[in-house]
């Protein structure tokens, strides 16, 4: 007997907007996220784009309240989670008498704030770091100050799993509900826009080769594709006890129904495995929400314009499931989002979510040719009229990390 | 330097590290008591004026350190020694 | 109640007092102290000198598939604590399904030594000479990654990196992933690397002690900061009876919480610590005065240790003063995100055994810390059901329990 999972608020902060209304016309409309950096100065980087959250520091957000301590990271997560608490209902005063937690998924979480750390004591002296800087730079930092600023005294975890940190969250938060630990959690992801991570990626030779600001690139799943572009953006979902959210008289906007994760051991280099990595996962999704390949009606995937894993990912849906893509919806919004990292997975769930509501699939932006044995034949650069009641999103890292998710409107 | 550039940009500094109006900050306000700053915080204005003034406080001082006052007088005393 | 009973089957730990569950058992018996003057980097720039760091450490006896030279130090430790603990619980991996064999680690700051390389590089001007190792060696996920590529393990994969209670964190996934049938196997613990980073910003807190670690004592002045890993091998009770595995002991709860208060500083009447305590006896289904043994978290610094004593002293009342607590932390140091995966080891080898480690350099009595520490030496005593504690930057409390497994004949 496990307990029902429901989604009851949802808050966003992206490069495409802060409201999951705002974030889903702007991806029907084709709009790119993704533009020159400002963040910091790219001069000298091959590739110069990324998608920002434009103007952000949080004060509009979290007014009122000392943002100092809180790094880039810990305020997007911190506005996100103000955002999916309006939106689900969960005011002060409810919060008071509630344990509400929250489970983040992030990859970097403070490196920026772990460099600038360690720059200063190297420039100035271990004398002169700053207290206040440590104590963000641990990677439950962004999870740790926004309990604080919103009174989450429920449980509270960081999850690190690359680009699936945000789906792996949500899942370890739907468990934890399920068994009856917890009856509301705020769960999702996060991850800010820095040089250091910019450059890791960049040496890494992972980053598109293309400055055209017009946005051509990244184009996931397009055979000219050649690199991905990175994004930024904080996203919660608020998970509750569906009895619980009934019992509130709250209605539910979407219901969490299954998930699974494997993994690829092969760090992309066999094919197979990871193929077989995607497939795994999604089958112990399906299996996990006890739903037959042909009853998933869309698809969102994790392509974000990376040449061998985009590749990876198309295979591993066919094996996941069945063979039954020809016929599937699907999407790429990390196309016009970037690769935003923590925050990338639960900005697709929110965007699933968008679409089952308003039956409007986005168009995976710029996409034209696809490669020959490309198994989607409903993959298009134009949006999509789509009835959706059960959705599925797969989340895939570049260091063997998979996960799935399926949602029931 | 005197003091009067020393106490502006003491206030400065606590401005910006505890988010507060430069206006706000009287030189004698306790941090503690008066500003409602935490340990950490004020840890961190008092690393921030060795920081800044590039003076080194022993930390039987620094934990003297409790207002604007305070602060710029300590590190006018370690201007005035380093300069010695 | 027809839940899946689960067990820990295998130890290995690589500490600043051994490598090895028999080693580092004995010498923990024995009292030995791992601290001494920090050797990795120079600390004349600091007033204070004392670091727990593994000696002598071998990657290469435990690293065979992947290359040492490609690993953090973290992920070395991770992966020798994972081999040690697979041949100490026998396992074959060879017989098992590799898609049910899991990973789930914790640690607080992933690969530091990793981002102090970037920042060397940049301060020098050198910034060209990063190269693509910077993404594949920093990211903290990559723990976890690395031990699944190690042993080419497709199961879940996860990081939790909640600072000082990781282990515990991770551990209680493990717990939960084995109950939902999701792996038949899991390997949980957690690892951390000694870094400048690190010990800058513990020494600016001024939380490192000058001279010597001595938790509970009156005039302690602090902690020292150490390295090292845990790993558990944890599976179901059927299945560990199925291959003839010798059970150290059964997990059979743990407690999470959030303060919400502070990001460094805890509740000031450790509450937060207070509640996890109290869900963990909860889910265990026993009674404060059932536990026969608490590994404290206790760092030695003076707020920690009185705040935890009071914590205890509310949730177990009268008991508490017959409840022997000893904090191992005063011989391996603080090693974080490992921590208390080592003490939870502890605890399944005091089950297993009947013995309980000291807290060494206790001498002179505090009166706001009153209860039985075990001071100085090793105690033999029937240790039945023993409850770990875990305490965080950001705020996050995790107590596990674990108790003798009694299997009905």
């Amino acid at each position: 007997m496990r307990n029902g999972v429901v989604i009851t608020g949802m808050g966003v902060v992206s490069s495409l907007g802060d409201s999951p209304t705002a974030l889903h016309s702007s991806l029907c409309d084709s709009r790119n996220g993704i533009r020159p950096i400002q963040l910091f100065d790219p001069t000298g980087l091959a590739c110069q784009l990324g998608a920002e959250v434009p103007a952000f520091d949080g004060q509009s957000y979290l007014s009122g309240k000392n943002l100092r301590p809180l790094n880039r990271t810990s305020r997007l997560v911190a506005s996100a989670a103000k955002l999916a608490l309006e939106d689900s209902g969960w005011s002060e005063s409810l919060r008071s008498e509630e344990e509400v937690g929250l489970v983040l998924g992030t990859m970097f979480c403070s490196l920026q704030t772990i460099s600038a750390f360690d720059r200063r004591a190297l420039e100035a002296g271990p004398r002169f770091a700053s207290p206040l800087d440590f104590s963000n730079t641990v990677i439950n930092a962004a999870a740790g100050q926004t309990a604080i600023l919103h009174n989450l005294r429920g449980i509270n975890s960081t999850i690190s799993a690359g680009v699936t940190s945000g789906l792996q969250a949500i899942s370890y938060a739907t468990d934890l509900i399920r068994t009856g630990r917890s009856r509301v959690l705020l769960a999702g992801g996060a991850d800010e826009l820095c040089f250091e991570s910019f450059y890791g990626f960049e040496r890494a030779g992972r980053l598109c080769r293309s400055n055209d600001t017009d946005g051509d690139f990244p184009i996931p799943f397009d055979a000219r594709r050649n690199g991905m572009v990175l994004g930024e953006g904080a996203a919660l979902l608020v998970l509750e006890d569906a009895a619980f959210a009934r019992e509130r008289g709250v209605e539910p906007i979407a219901e969490i129904v299954g998930h699974g994760s494997s993994f690829d051991f092969s760090q992309g280099r066999d094919e197979q495995l990871s193929a077989a990595a995607v497939g795994h996962s999604v089958q112990e999704a399906l299996r996990d929400a006890h739903v037959l390949p042909h009853e998933i009606d869309c698809l969102s995937a994790s392509a974000n314009g990376s040449p061998a894993e985009d590749r990876h990912e198309a295979q591993g849906l066919v094996l996941g499931l069945n063979g039954q893509t020809h016929r599937l919806p699907v999407t790429a919004i990390k196309s016009m989002l970037g690769e935003a990292l923590g925050a990338g997975a639960a900005l697709q769930a929110v965007s699933m979510v968008e679409t089952m509501h308003g039956g409007v699939l986005p168009g995976i932006r710029n996409l034209e040719e696809v490669e020959t044995d490309f198994p989607f034949d409903l993959a298009s650069r134009d949006n999509q009229e789509v009835d959706v009641r059960i959705g599925l999103i797969n989340s895939v890292g570049f260091d063997g990390q998979c996960c799935s998710l399926v949602l029931a409107r | 330097m005197n003091i009067a550039d020393i106490r502006a940009s003491v206030k400065a500094s606590v401005a910006r590290i505890a988010n507060l109006d430069p206006e706000e900050i009287s030189d004698s306000a306790s941090y503690k008591d008066d500003l409602l700053l935490d340990s950490l915080t004020i840890l961190e204005i008092a690393v921030d004026a060795e920081y800044q003034f590039k003076v080194k406080i022993a930390d039987e001082l620094l934990s003297e350190i409790r207002t604007v006052d305070d602060t710029v007088m300590i590190v006018q005393q370690h201007l005035e020694l380093a300069v010695v | 109640m027809n839940r899946r009973r689960i067990v820990v089957t295998g130890i290995g730990v690589i500490t600043p007092i051994g490598a090895g569950r028999e080693l580092f058992w004995t010498n923990l018996l024995a009292g030995s102290c791992g601290i001494g003057p920090v050797r990795s980097f120079d600390t004349s720039a600091y007033k204070v000198h004392l670091g727990a760091e593994v000696q002598d450490f071998q990657p290469e006896l435990y690293v065979s598939n992947l290359e040492v030279a490609r690993l953090g130090r973290a992920s070395q430790f991770a992966i020798a604590a994972a081999r040690l603990a697979l041949r100490d619980a026998n396992v074959e991996l060879a017989s098992l399904d590799r898609k049910r064999v899991g990973v789930s680690m914790g640690t607080t700051s992933g690969e530091p030594r990793e981002v102090e390389r970037f920042d060397d590089l940049v301060v020098a001007g050198k910034l060209g000479q990063i190269g693509p190792e910077f993404l594949a060696r920093y990211p903290s996920h990559l723990i976890a990654a690395h031990i699944a590529q190690e042993f080419q393990l497709t199961g879940v994969n996860t990081m939790i990196p909640t600072a000082c209670a990781a282990g515990n964190y991770a551990l209680a996934h493990a717990f939960d992933t084995l109950r939902a049938g999701r792996t038949d196997l899991m390997l949980a613990g957690g690892a951390d690397a000694f870094s400048r980073i690190t010990f800058t910003g513990f020494a600016q807190l001024g939380a490192i002690a000058p001279e010597i670690c001595q938790p509970f004592d009156r005039c302690r002045k602090g902690m020292i900061p150490g390295e090292g890993a845990g790993v558990l091998v944890l599976e179901s009770l059927d299945h560990a009876k199925r291959r003839g595995a010798r059970i150290y002991g059964e997990v059979i709860g743990y407690g999470l919480s959030c303060d919400a208060h502070h990001m460094t500083a805890a509740h000031p009447y450790g509450e937060g610590a207070v509640r996890a305590m109290t869900q963990a006896l909860e889910q265990s289904g026993i009674k404060p005065e059932d536990i026969s043994y608490i590994s404290a978290h206790g760092t030695g610094t003076p707020t920690n240790d009185r705040l935890e004593t009071l914590a205890v002293k509310s949730v177990f009342k009268q008991a508490a003063y017959s409840i022997p607590i000893s904090s191992i932390k005063s011989m391996l140091g603080h090693t974080m995100g490992a921590a208390s995966a080592i003490e939870a080891a502890v605890c399944a080898l005091a089950i297993h055994h009947n013995r309980i480690p000291p807290t060494i350099n206790w001498e002179t009595p505090d009166p706001d810390c009153d209860l039985d520490y075990v001071p100085n030496s090793a105690r033999v005593h029937e240790v039945r059901i023993a409850m770990n504690n875990a305490y965080a930057f950001g705020g996050n409390n995790a107590s596990l329990i674990l108790k003798r497994c009694e299997v009905a004949n």
